[in-house]
């Protein structure tokens, strides 16, 4: 029977009832994985429950990770079929950055990934200075790639924590949380704010750290690599977490590829593509870091990938705190047409405060007609700032590829098949943010 | 200040919405700081150059990264020579830019990776605006599936051979493709039914109504005050 005749359009969609109708039609007319299994000779043959049910989870569920629908159509308790639903949290963005500033749409990134504000900051921020081709200080860039890994660890806290309770755990959701308050800390002593952090600069960062700043990432340092090492000898071999992830959400080499998932989970299943290595940006050339990859691409192979990263950049701040007191100098680059002059020059020049305002008003104006791609591996995976300008200082086109809408896309594909049981940990295992996916 | 012809009143110069307007020059793609070697792929241009000949319309070199505007029908060919020949198997991204002129008004783009060799390339077409047919690309990589879906919802961009060209973001009720130029920044009140204010309200159709002169509705109404009604 059809999904679409069980359904009273008129009174049950009380919104949108055309786009409901669509994907009702689509979750009915896509492929079935079980019919195939259940025509061949040595398959599973007929349900002897017949029990076909329609299910919608989310926008508003805990357990999807923000405002995700998931159209569902399970035959008893497998997944038959899979459409997602985004847009809930559809901002436009893209438009909104077409009508900004180039300077004046950085807030706005903080907004897309939420968990990891710093390493989008510093994405559009690249993105643009590629554009106008804008040099940064050597000190600014350190000072960025120290916060981005910062950003990476709380990311993949998050994603810990949120996805141990998926599994059932709380108590390590209470402990990430705690270690993700030290990183907030850090960043309202260094930028201000806590979550929206705002902080990167076009042509650098807004302000140098002070000496206590350092003291306090060195102090979570120490305190992270401390947890972690309990973290392992608690999850790597407990039971029960690997029976929830072992062998969930397959995906092959070539299966992640074709899907274009990215990020860890293309790490976990062999790939090796990171573009801290593949197009090395900032000053990741200078240290000295691995990238982990899994071969088992399933959920437990992700979960190794995120923990040994959170260790690699555990390295790479630690090797940031060692070089950061030789590298003196500006944190900004010294060309009022292209970055923002110091606060000194605003209060006490009067060239300072006409650029000042200059910057407010026009910002940095790259080349008329051309385009470039800048992208960055931020915690989900590549972000990626595709912008066109027209010679003034609002871009004509920005587009922006987020890692959790490409990987939202695998989700699909890795929800047929699976056990009903298991969704909840294989949203857990993508690890998207609909701030991000949804734009 | 000497090119300045001399017919020319020094008011006639005088505008106050001028902004600086840098042509880019000719060593921007040695000079730019962020240029990245991945993207500088002459071997994989002469190699498309040789096979397709006049299909390749342009190429353009900026900030060391190539960009290959190729012919709008032959698109699928080109993207199977790059797949199985020179090794393009990951597809990072697609969308289109609204050029806003007369003659081929939509551009598309595409983000191609070959992983092994290193090489990251940018394919364009172009397309005219009343019939923006562009064949798709689904059947060589599946991961272009959602983004041709997010193209056609926000430009309206027609993907031929996609296998479920619905909207990405915006429900289907909705009539416009919000990315082009001429869509106002505001939205088009009426053009959603969005959930009413309070319990009892009526659905609205305005995005921002505040913006369009109508004042909030409050959830709860106060009693007029004692003295008030003095």
């Amino acid at each position: 029977m059809s999904i679409l005749s069980q359904i009273d359009i008129e009174k049950q969609l009380r919104f949108w009832p055309r786009h409901n109708e669509a994907l009702y039609k689509r979750l009915e007319s896509k492929h079935s994985w079980l019919e195939d299994r259940h025509a061949s000779p040595d398959g599973l043959g007929t349900d002897p429950l017949d029990n076909e049910m329609v299910l919608n989870i989310g926008p508003q569920h805990p357990a999807t990770h923000g405002v995700l629908r998931c159209a569902v159509k399970l035959d008893g308790e497998t997944i038959d079929k899979c459409v997602l639903d985004l847009g809930y949290l559809h901002r436009g963005i893209e438009k909104v950055a077409e009508n900004k500033t180039f300077q004046e749409f950085m807030p706005y990134t903080d907004r897309m990934d939420y968990l990891a504000p710093y390493a989008n900051n510093v994405g559009w921020c690249l993105a643009v200075e590629k554009l106008a081709g804008i040099e940064v200080p050597e000190r600014a860039q350190w000072l960025r790639m120290m916060m981005s890994e910062l950003a990476r660890i709380s990311s993949h806290l998050l994603w810990m924590g949120v996805g141990l309770m998926d599994a059932g755990a709380v108590s390590v959701f209470l402990w990430t949380f705690e270690l993700r308050e030290d990183i907030y800390n850090v960043f309202d002593h260094t930028a201000g704010a806590r979550l929206t952090v705002s902080h990167s600069r076009i042509g650098g960062v807004a302000s140098d750290f002070t000496d206590e700043a350092f003291a306090m990432i060195g102090a979570f340092l120490d305190k992270f690599d401390e947890a972690v090492v309990g973290w392992e000898k608690l999850l790597n071999r407990n039971r029960i977490w690997i029976d929830r992830n072992q062998g969930i959400g397959f995906l092959s080499k070539d299966e992640v590829i074709d899907l274009g998932m990215t990020g860890p989970n293309l790490r976990g299943s062999g790939v090796t593509y990171d573009l801290r290595r593949f197009e090395p940006y900032l000053m990741y050339e200078e240290v000295d870091f691995n990238i982990p990859i899994r071969t088992e691409g399933d959920a437990l192979a992700r979960y190794f990938v995120r923990l040994d990263e959170m260790k690699e950049s555990s390295k790479i701040i630690r090797q940031c705190l060692d070089r950061l007191p030789s590298i003196k100098g500006p944190v900004r680059a010294d060309n009022a047409k292209k970055a923002y002059p110091s606060k000194d020059e605003v209060y006490y020049s009067m060239e300072g405060l006409i650029h000042d305002f200059l910057y407010t008003d026009t910002g940095v104006c790259p080349p008329k007609g051309v385009w470039s791609y800048h992208a960055v591996e931020a915690p989900k995976g590549e972000l990626g700032f595709y912008l066109q300008s027209d010679g003034t200082g609002i871009p004509t086109r920005v587009r922006i590829n987020t890692p959790s809408f490409t990987n939202l896309q695998g989700l699909e594909y890795l929800m047929e098949g699976a056990m009903m049981g298991d969704m909840v940990i294989l949203i857990g295992t993508v690890d998207p943010v609909m701030g991000e996916a949804d734009k | 200040m000497s090119e300045a012809s001399p017919t020319k009143t020094p008011n006639a110069s005088l505008s106050f919405d001028f902004t600086p307007v840098d042509p880019p020059k000719a060593d921007d793609a040695l000079q730019n700081p962020h240029a990245k070697a991945t993207t500088f792929v002459p071997k994989v241009v002469a190699a498309l150059e040789e096979r397709f000949g006049d299909d390749i319309v342009e190429v353009t070199l900026y900030a060391n990264e190539h960009t290959v505007r190729v012919a709008r029908d032959r698109i699928v060919e080109i993207g199977r020579f790059l797949k199985e020949e020179l090794g393009f198997t990951y597809f990072v991204d697609l969308s289109a830019v609204d050029r806003f002129t007369d003659d081929e008004r939509f551009e598309v783009f595409y983000n191609l990776v070959n992983m092994d060799a290193g090489q990251r390339l940018r394919l364009t077409l172009r397309t005219e605006e009343e019939h923006p047919h562009v064949p798709s690309v689904t059947g060589l990589w599946r991961a272009a599936n959602w983004q041709e879906r997010e193209c056609y919802d926000m430009f309206g961009i027609l993907f031929d051979g996609h296998p479920d060209l619905r909207r990405m973001y915006m429900p289907e009720d909705f009539e416009y493709h919000p990315l082009r130029k001429e869509f106002p920044l505001l939205g088009i009140p009426g053009s959603l039914p969005l959930p009413p204010q309070t319990p009892e309200g009526e659905i609205t159709g305005d995005p921002f109504p505040a913006a369009h002169g109508s004042k909030p509705v409050k959830s709860f109404q106060e009693s007029d005050s004692d003295l008030k009604k003095a």
